[in-house]
């Protein structure tokens, strides 16, 4: 198939376009003569009024609504758009806080386990003590730091220390987070 | 409490974000209101025309104006604006024609086939839509773009994603073959 553009198409083209043809073609039989012996001005004619017919029937023939609308679900979209980017880092925080914690668990079980969980033997004196008879011994065992070990300073170290206020401000973070969200 | 005081890096992130968007101004609802106006009914041809389904170019043409108003123009002005919008719209008609058909026939909006046959799109319907009907999706949205909306190659080419020198031949044999199905369609109605 060869392409042959015919020098007169945009001529013809923009006389179609503006609604002129065929009142045109009446006066300008030259044109007229040219149209009707030129295959590809010839097909320009027919395939253009054709299309302008129909986008202005089609065009008079639409149902279209309201722009405010439309306006409306726009920006309802771009702020959820734009909730959902601020959100991502705010997920990612969680999701690394979750993992702290979960490892902080992990190195706590551990460590329990390596010190062979003294503090259950509490457990095991809990039936002795049903009468909660408040004595200083029983308020110590209930101490959490006393769970650990023996005595204060043995416990009060970095290693116990910092994991534990890491833990507590991951925690805290994703409390206020969970409030405000909800506020 | 307020996001801001809690994250206000991820605020000072989106207030840059905003300020490069300020490079070209968004429709505020005035300008978009008349601009609506303007272009709807002739989206909503293009949109009903090429894809024959009256009830989607209305879903098409709403959500190709939401992303329109989502988005961040990159030229000023009404003709760069409405030729961007009938990208939108034609890579949401060609997502359409992508999507695998599934619908069933109970889930056809009642008033889509009485639509189809509205009187006002009778004629035109008659002697085009059958030789549309003819056609690649493709050629009918190329076809639509240069002869109903005069749009030239290289802004079909821009609308289209094609490239112009593409559009130039595929435009010629869509044009071929659309006006020898007119031809034989209108012989068929003079006999």
């Amino acid at each position: 198939m060869m392409m042959r553009p015919c020098p007169r198409e945009k001529e013809v083209k923009e006389l179609v376009e503006r609604g002129h043809w065929p009142v045109a073609a009446e006066t300008a039989p030259e044109l007229r003569a040219h149209v009707n012996d030129c295959r590809s001005c010839g097909e320009l004619v027919l395939v253009t009024s054709a299309f302008q017919k129909a986008r202005a029937e089609a065009a008079a023939a639409a149902k279209i609504g309201s722009p405010g609308v439309l306006w409306w679900r726009a920006q309802l979209r771009r702020r959820n758009e734009a909730v959902e980017r601020i959100g991502r880092p705010i997920l990612g925080a969680q999701i690394f806080a979750l993992a702290v914690n979960l490892l902080l668990a992990v190195v706590f079980v551990v460590w329990q386990a390596r010190h062979g969980f003294a503090w259950l033997s509490w457990l095991e004196q809990l039936p002795q003590n049903a009468t909660l008879h408040l004595d200083s011994q029983w308020f110590d065992t209930l101490w959490p730091f006393a769970l650990f070990g023996s005595g204060w300073n043995s416990l009060l170290t970095p290693m116990v220390l910092i994991p534990a206020a890491a833990t507590l401000a991951l925690l805290g973070g994703v409390v206020v987070y969970l409030a405000s969200e909800k506020q | 409490m307020s996001w801001e005081s809690v994250i206000p890096n991820v605020f000072a992130r989106d207030a840059h974000l905003d300020a490069s968007r300020a490079a070209v101004p968004p429709m505020d609802d005035e300008a978009f209101a008349g601009f609506y106006e303007r272009s709807a009914r002739s989206l909503w041809a293009y949109l009903a025309r090429t894809s024959g389904d009256p009830a989607l170019a209305e879903d098409l043409m709403q959500e190709s104006y939401v992303r329109f108003l989502c988005a961040t123009l990159r030229e000023q002005g009404e003709v760069a604006a409405r030729r961007y919008l009938f990208r939108i719209a034609t890579n949401l008609l060609r997502d359409h024609w992508r999507r695998p058909r599934t619908t069933p026939i109970e889930d056809v909006p009642e008033n889509f086939f009485a639509r189809c046959g509205d009187a006002a799109q009778a004629e035109s319907q008659m002697m085009l839509g059958p030789a549309l009907a003819q056609m690649r999706p493709r050629d009918r949205q190329l076809l639509w773009l240069a002869h109903a909306e005069g749009y030239s190659h290289n802004e079909i080419a821009e609308v289209t994603g094609l490239g112009s020198a593409s559009i130039r031949l595929l435009l010629f044999r869509a044009r071929r073959k659309i006006a020898r199905l007119l031809g034989e369609e209108q012989r068929g109605r003079a006999l």
